[in-house]
């Protein structure tokens, strides 16, 4: 009956955030967990085994199945466009999609440029309402992209807004609200329900 | 764009080779006899169809199917499932010789694929049609057959996930005020998108009694304890009360371990208009199958007589069977010059036994160790050697 389950986690802030959510709700976990170059965690007591991926991957891990349940930012499960199970907004990391520029500028009439890490939210966000556009997809720094004159909007995401004050950048346009998310395996979700409603009822009584 | 090198396949195409061939076909066999026991009809419809007939009435969406151009200007599209093209032969010509008609078929069909670009385009699929018959007992025999299918392929872990397309639409549509709210949630449960189906009811400023029955709805149905659970939500409700009548035909049969029902359960598949079901398997990150009752597709077609079928994934399914290494003995002659004749003759004599045999030249060789390594028995004929 209890079958071992595969948690998949994003490596670093967001992990300790959501691992002490877990010991709250109750799971025998240990309160220091040596976050070394290990990959892969077990939990016997439990019957819990973590793996420990980059943000931008917890959802293909969970997609594929190898991961049950996993952790992700809402901004990647935009971005992507996986087949899984969003079950419960932990509402922890929250920050929330933008476009920002330099201020009072306006847009290029013909096809502005637009730098991100996230083209297809950009794309998406564009195309719904009515604005052809160009996307630079670009991997980081986004914010640098305004300022040596590549691109005439950003697309990233703004947590406390200081990054853009600090490179003279303004927000313009909310596009969505981000938080992590618990996300499931669409096989396991049925196959391993009982286990995957229970952790969720219990983190649901401890959610903010 | 890139030049393609010579070892290329288009996006999503795949080679089958030699042990999953085998894999596949013994797979087949069992579904085909199985299904066949059970009085099925295995029919087969061509892989081309017109995209307006076909391809507009199918369920996948337009951005997956493969279209191409026939010599007089018709759009066409390679099959993207099997149900459709049945409900169009049942409809135009078979119904007339015998309804109910109960179809299966096992073909191959066609999905071009937008993400990573190794997925599967092609893929094989299994399945059944039964057409023209509404009854409860036609949605009961289809689901029967899914367990009993799974159990004859040896599965043992596995669950089919039962859902009612009316039912969910009526409770969505009873506690919302438009019809974009209600599609827009319809759309959050295809999506299973449970944090996003909250967030709408908040946002769409319903009053507060809509808005909390739908909140305890998806509370309640994703933990379902009973279908007599969902009766507060609606009453007195056809779908329910079928839905009770479905339940109790499975238990009839000692099958209820095997099925879970979950009334948020929702398809892309707008054709499917009662019962509905997905089938799961550890094993497979993915559904091996779908299936349900769609009388929706019919009416595209011009019929009423209604319809319930189920699909299976082949290479879904191939994930979910109990590896077991497949024993056979394969015994290979080498034989000289000379010696041709007697080869012939000791293989038809091994063949007869059963054996696979493979009769090969020395003399055609390149790397004689290399290759006799690949079979279990070797069998030399040397010149002037004794038997």
């Amino acid at each position: 009956m209890n079958s071992e389950l595969t948690i998949a986690m994003p490596k670093g802030r967001i992990f300790e955030e959501a691992f002490q959510m877990l010991i709250d709700a109750g799971f025998q976990l240990p309160e220091e967990v040596e976050m070394s170059r290990k990959l892969m965690i077990e939990i016997p007591e439990e019957n819990i085994r973590f793996i420990l991926a980059k943000p931008m991957d917890v959802p293909v891990y969970v997609e594929h199945g190898v991961a049950d349940i996993g952790i992700a930012g809402k901004d990647v499960l935009l971005e992507q466009q996986r087949i899984v199970h969003e079950l419960l907004d932990l509402k922890i990391s929250k920050c929330h999609i933008a476009s920002a520029g330099l201020p009072n500028t306006e847009m290029d009439e013909i096809a502005p440029r637009i730098a991100t890490k996230y083209p297809n939210i950009a794309m998406n966000y564009y195309k719904g309402i009515g604005e052809q556009v160009e996307i630079i997809e670009l991997n980081g720094s986004i914010e640098l992209a305004p300022m040596i004159g590549l691109a005439d909007r950003i697309v990233d995401i703004v947590s406390t807004g200081r990054t853009l004050k600090e490179n003279g950048l303004v927000e313009y346009e909310h596009i969505a609200d981000v938080s992590s998310r618990l996300i499931a395996n669409p096989v396991s979700y049925r196959m391993k329900n009982a286990r995957i409603q229970e952790i969720v009822s219990r983190l649901k009584k401890i959610v903010k | 764009m890139s030049s393609i090198k010579k070892f290329e396949k288009p996006l999503g195409m795949r080679d089958t080779f030699p042990p999953i061939y085998e894999k596949i076909e013994r797979t087949r066999q069992i579904g085909r006899q199985f299904l066949r026991s059970r009085g099925f009809d295995f029919i087969e419809t061509p892989t081309l169809e017109y995209y307006d007939t076909v391809g507009k009435a199918s369920a996948i969406s337009d951005a997956s199917l493969f279209k191409l151009v026939d010599s007089q200007g018709n759009t066409l599209v390679l099959r993207p499932d099997m149900t459709t093209p049945i409900t169009r032969v049942a409809t135009s010509k078979l119904l007339k010789e015998k309804i109910p008609l109960r179809l299966a078929y096992s073909a191959n069909v066609f999905r071009a694929q937008q993400m990573e670009g190794g997925r599967p385009a092609e893929f094989g699929q299994m399945g059944i049609e039964i057409i023209g018959d509404k009854s409860v007992y036609a949605d009961a025999e289809v689901l029967i057959i899914v367990i009993e299918l799974m159990k004859e392929f040896g599965i043992e872990s596995f669950k089919l996930t039962i859902g009612h397309a009316g039912v969910l639409h009526d409770i969505l549509n009873d506690y919302t005020d438009h019809d974009y709210q209600r599609e827009t949630l319809q759309r959050l449960l295809v999506e299973r998108n449970y944090v996003g189906f909250e967030e709408a009811v908040h946002e769409f400023d319903l009053p507060v009694t809509k808005a909390n029955a739908l909140l305890e709805f998806i509370n309640e149905a994703t933990n379902l304890a009973a279908i007599e659970d969902m009766e507060k939500y609606v009453r007195k409700n056809d779908g329910v009360e079928y839905m009770k009548q479905l339940a109790k035909l499975i238990e009839a049969c000692n099958l209820s371990q095997y099925v879970s029902f979950d009334f948020t359960l929702s398809s892309h598949m707008n054709y499917y208009t009662g019962m509905l079901f997905e089938i799961f398997a550890s094993g497979s990150g993915f559904p091996l199958g779908n299936g349900g009752r769609y009388d929706g597709l019919l009416n595209l077609f011009g019929s009423d007589v209604g319809a319930t079928g189920f699909g299976i994934r082949i290479d879904r399914l191939l994930e979910a069977l109990p590896k077991e290494e497949m024993v056979e003995e394969t015994v290979c002659i080498l034989f000289e010059d000379e010696e041709f004749n007697r080869a012939l003759e000791l293989a038809n004599k091994l063949r007869q036994q059963g054996a696979r045999v493979t009769v090969q030249a020395k003399e055609g060789l390149i790397n004689k160790d290399a290759f006799t390594k690949l079979f279990s028995r070797v069998v030399e004929l040397s010149q002037g050697e004794e038997q």
